[in-house]
């Protein structure tokens, strides 16, 4: 019974310790409860979007995006070609890092020369393969010589955080991880961080770009949809990032929280395999057949036809999504505006598929992720049986990405769909790597698997890869769009939209498309 | 005893080279962990470049003798996304899942055997049957549906106990543990809880089974006979002649809440190593999942080797068949 009695008042404690927690948070502490975080405090250490978005806080970048991917100003102030091969950057003057020492041309410089030397997971070079060399003209000038004409060297800088030249060469992960090399230029100085878990930021007074509203900044890690809404609901977080559809719909009628919705960058992509042959063969009736119907343009318009997108919308996803009818928003440089809406036709669908040669249609298996974006498994399962409605058979497997990704690496798919975002906000980042024939030589199309390949596509491509004149370069990517979407080389199917959801009436979390959640960018709701 | 002690850790070898061969087997089947986790900015020359230089260009039978040999020398290898050891990256997780399995073990013994020989006792009575009928929830109900349950009850609505993390830890002999704290123990008593139920209903029902036999026995009647009181009876002889079983439930059950209470540690977002190995899982990284299950083979083992020890002292027929 002592014993009892003793529990017992421990778990009381306990209880009260936990509610006083939760109450004792400050208005100037905001605490975030966010699906990812990043892999290491480095912040050349990967490409990760989650990597970036949480060190974006600590370090600047030297050209910055804006809500929309847009590129505006960053630690560089302004940037220009010079001529083919080189751009200049004047950097901004009166930058402090985190300590105390002023930004210089020679600290990016630096940065950029540091990439190749970091041995992470995800080699950050995709961001500097166009960078043959770099010079410092003088204190606050920078020119970038690169291998070729590179007209979206800014685009790539987006992602380029700059170290201070200080910490050296030697410094690696575990010097930045312990927060003795982590000094950036950013709004908030790191505190401490552990893997998977808290991520702690203090404020930057001496930032040189708009003073920030939150003076503590608390980044944690909850990875499980349940259990983030959970602590958000009972008050261990102020905000939650990527809300799932079902709770999306519950909260809407929740008096506590505000939910705050954005485009996102991903689109669901079918991917038709064009090859001669497929790694496993339709069949009409039952039987194998030798050729692959995919090749014909009427059954890739049928099955593109056949895709109710605006139920895909309000049904599948909750009215999180939007139509597409390009692998990217229309509002993108390269993007293109002219391209209608695509339209639902069952009975057309019908008819092109008889006049391909399949008037009772063909069998198919049909591949997809289930665990890679929010509702990927519900819009594979729901376009099977959209396209039974025109006649066709299609097997609809969702697969856990570690599954998924290697098999579609290995072409072993006749028909499937996948997310791609447009990180960088321009056209030649995703036709260049998904629409243009797999070519190791140019490096362009290595995530063509389906074989598809356009000589007019690809050589639009190639020219607008070195053409400078922005207004060429536009129309040009503008051309590569129409053509690869009326080939149907990808069926583009919905825009994936994201929420977030925050105490009611605490603060603003201003939309991105690129989802990224910046504390520095959140504001306390007057 | 020495011979018994030889004779285990050969076996554990066996199944430790047995067990990194399906292992890897299994990893090289899925496939290429670069596709998983590579940029799609990248060129096909980054991704080859990647492959090379984490030697997954190699034949699969070179690729896992690299790997023996490195294992020989204490070396499992680094992961591929937090290039850090992985002995090291695992043991970091350790503390954190030993202290929540050992306070689920702590809770379903406390609750599990004082409960299970009530019901043994009384098997008629009203409470016994309610025990009886808790038990079938503890281990038939899922646990992550338990765990939202928890947390829907005394965080969400109660707002109670926090929701999930690890709160604040406490360096104790180089772990950093949250029960030397309140605020500590206010975070580890929901997950722990969730874990311990269905280690409670398993307890329950054992000791349950093993008092109804035991309390019919001879010695049973014999040492009522002698006049000793029901606690005695109860508390010595009828405690003492179950506990082989529970000592063997008790043993395995420590052993799979260390090595897999991913569930709950996922619910809760436990830092712990269940969490790890999902999290490594879903990148494919290869160098963590592998050493993991090794390691879990290796407590296995060790565990099994502990409880056949403490048969020993409980029953001395067994030390007597052991030494001969």
């Amino acid at each position: 019974m002592k014993l009892n009695s003793k529990l017992g008042g421990m778990v009381a404690a306990a209880l009260l310790a936990g509610t006083m927690l939760g109450g004792a948070a400050s208005a100037q502490t905001l605490t975030m409860g966010l699906r990812a975080g990043p892999d290491s405090i480095d912040p050349h250490w990967s490409t990760l979007g989650s990597q970036a978005e949480a060190l974006r806080h600590i370090f600047d970048t030297i050209v910055m995006a804006d809500e929309n991917l847009q590129l505006k100003p960053g630690l560089a102030t302004s940037w220009k070609p010079v001529d083919d091969t080189t751009w200049e950057f004047k950097i901004r003057e009166g930058v402090k890092f985190h300590d105390g020492s002023e930004l210089t041309a020679e600290d990016v410089k630096f940065s950029i020369d540091r990439i190749p030397v970091v041995t992470g997971p995800m080699s950050m070079t995709i961001y500097t393969k166009q960078v043959k060399e770099t010079k410092v003209v003088d204190k606050y000038t920078l020119h970038v010589i690169t291998k070729a004409p590179a007209p979206t060297l800014p685009n790539d800088f987006i992602r380029l955080f700059v170290v201070p030249k200080s910490i050296g060469m030697e410094a690696r992960n575990e010097q930045f991880n312990s927060g003795k090399a982590a000094i950036g230029t950013g709004p908030y100085k790191f505190v401490s961080w552990e893997p998977k878990g808290d991520l702690v930021l203090e404020r930057f007074d001496g930032y040189w770009g708009q003073k920030p509203h939150w003076q503590k900044v608390i980044r944690k890690e909850i990875p499980n949809d349940p259990a983030r809404m959970a602590a958000l609901k009972s008050g261990q977080v102020d905000l939650v990032n990527y809300v799932p559809a079902t709770d999306y719909a519950a909260m809407q009628k929740d008096k506590s929280v505000d939910t705050f919705i954005a485009d996102t960058v991903y689109f669901f992509n079918i991917t038709p395999n064009v090859k001669e042959t497929l790694p496993k063969p339709v069949k009409v009736d039952g039987k194998e057949i030798a050729e692959n119907p995919l090749r014909d343009a009427r059954v890739r318009e049928a099955l593109d036809l056949a895709i109710d997108r605006k139920t895909l919308v309000r049904v599948v996803l909750e009215g999180l999504g939007k139509p597409a009818n390009q692998l990217m928003p229309a509002s993108f440089f390269g993007g293109n505006k002219n391209l209608p809406e695509r339209p639902y036709n069952v009975a057309k669908a019908k008819e092109l598929l008889a006049a391909a040669g399949y008037p009772k249609g063909f069998e198919i298996d049909f591949f997809c992720t289930n665990n890679r974006l929010p509702g990927d498994a519900a819009v594979c399962e729901a376009l099977s049986q959209m396209w039974a409605r025109a006649g066709l058979k299609v097997n609809a497997n969702a697969l856990n990405g570690t599954v998924f990704f290697p098999a579609q690496q290995k072409g072993e798919f006749p028909l499937w769909m996948s997310g791609w975002g447009t990180l960088t906000g321009e056209a030649s980042y995703t036709y260049g790597s998904l629409v243009h024939t797999a070519d190791p030589k140019t490096g362009l199309g290595a995530f063509n698997k389906q074989g598809y390949s356009n000589p007019e596509v690809d050589a639009l491509l190639q020219e607008g890869a070195r053409t400078m004149d922005d207004a060429k370069r536009r129309a040009l990517f503008e051309k590569v769009t129409e053509i690869s979407m009326n080939d149907r080389a990808l069926i583009p199917t919905v825009q994936l939209q994201t929420v977030w959801a925050a105490k009611k009436g605490t603060m603003v979390i201003p939309p991105r498309v690129d989802q990224e959640t910046l504390a520095y960018e959140i504001k306390p709701k007057s | 005893m020495i011979g018994f002690l030889i004779q285990r850790v050969l076996q554990a070898l066996l199944v430790i080279v047995a067990m990194s061969i399906i292992v890897f087997l299994g990893v090289y089947a899925i496939g290429n962990p670069i596709d998983v986790m590579i940029d799609p900015a990248s060129d096909q020359a980054l991704r080859e470049a990647l492959i090379r230089r984490y030697g997954l260009d190699l034949p699969l039978f070179q690729q896992y003798f690299v790997f023996v040999n490195n294992m020989l020398h204490g070396d499992l290898g680094e992961s591929f996304i937090y290039r850090l050891p992985v002995l090291s990256l695992i043991f970091s997780r350790f503390p954190a899942t030993l202290e929540l399995a050992l306070c689920a073990m702590l809770i379903a013994t406390c609750l599990g055997i004082p409960l299970g020989l009530w019901a043994g006792y009384k098997p008629d009575a009203l409470s016994s049957k309610a025990i009886m009928a808790f038990s079938v929830l503890g281990f038939s109900v899922p646990t992550f549906w338990v765990g939202l349950l928890l947390i829907m009850t005394f965080a969400v609505e109660l707002g109670w106990l926090p929701s999930g993390g690890r709160g604040p830890t406490t360096n104790v002999l180089g772990m950093n543990l949250s029960i030397t704290s309140l605020e500590g123990l206010s975070y580890i008593v929901l997950p722990a809880l969730n874990l311990a139920l269905f280690k409670l209903g398993l307890l329950i029902r054992l000791t349950r089974a093993g008092t109804v036999e035991v309390m019919s026995s001879d010695y049973v009647r014999f040492a009522r006979a002698q006049g000793l009181s029901e606690g005695k009876v109860v508390g010595l002889h009828v405690l003492k002649n179950i506990s082989i079983p529970i000592v063997t439930v008790f043993g395995l059950e420590l052993g799979s809440t260390l090595a897999f209470a991913v569930v709950t540690e996922t619910v809760f977002n436990w830092p712990g190593m269940g969490k790890l190995i999902i999290d490594s899982i879903t990148v494919l990284d290869r160098p963590v999942m592998v050493a993991y299950l090794i390691l879990v083979v290796f407590l296995f083992v060790l565990i099994n080797l502990v409880v056949d020890l403490v048969y020993g002292q409980l029953d001395p027929r067994i030390r007597v068949k052991a030494s001969s």
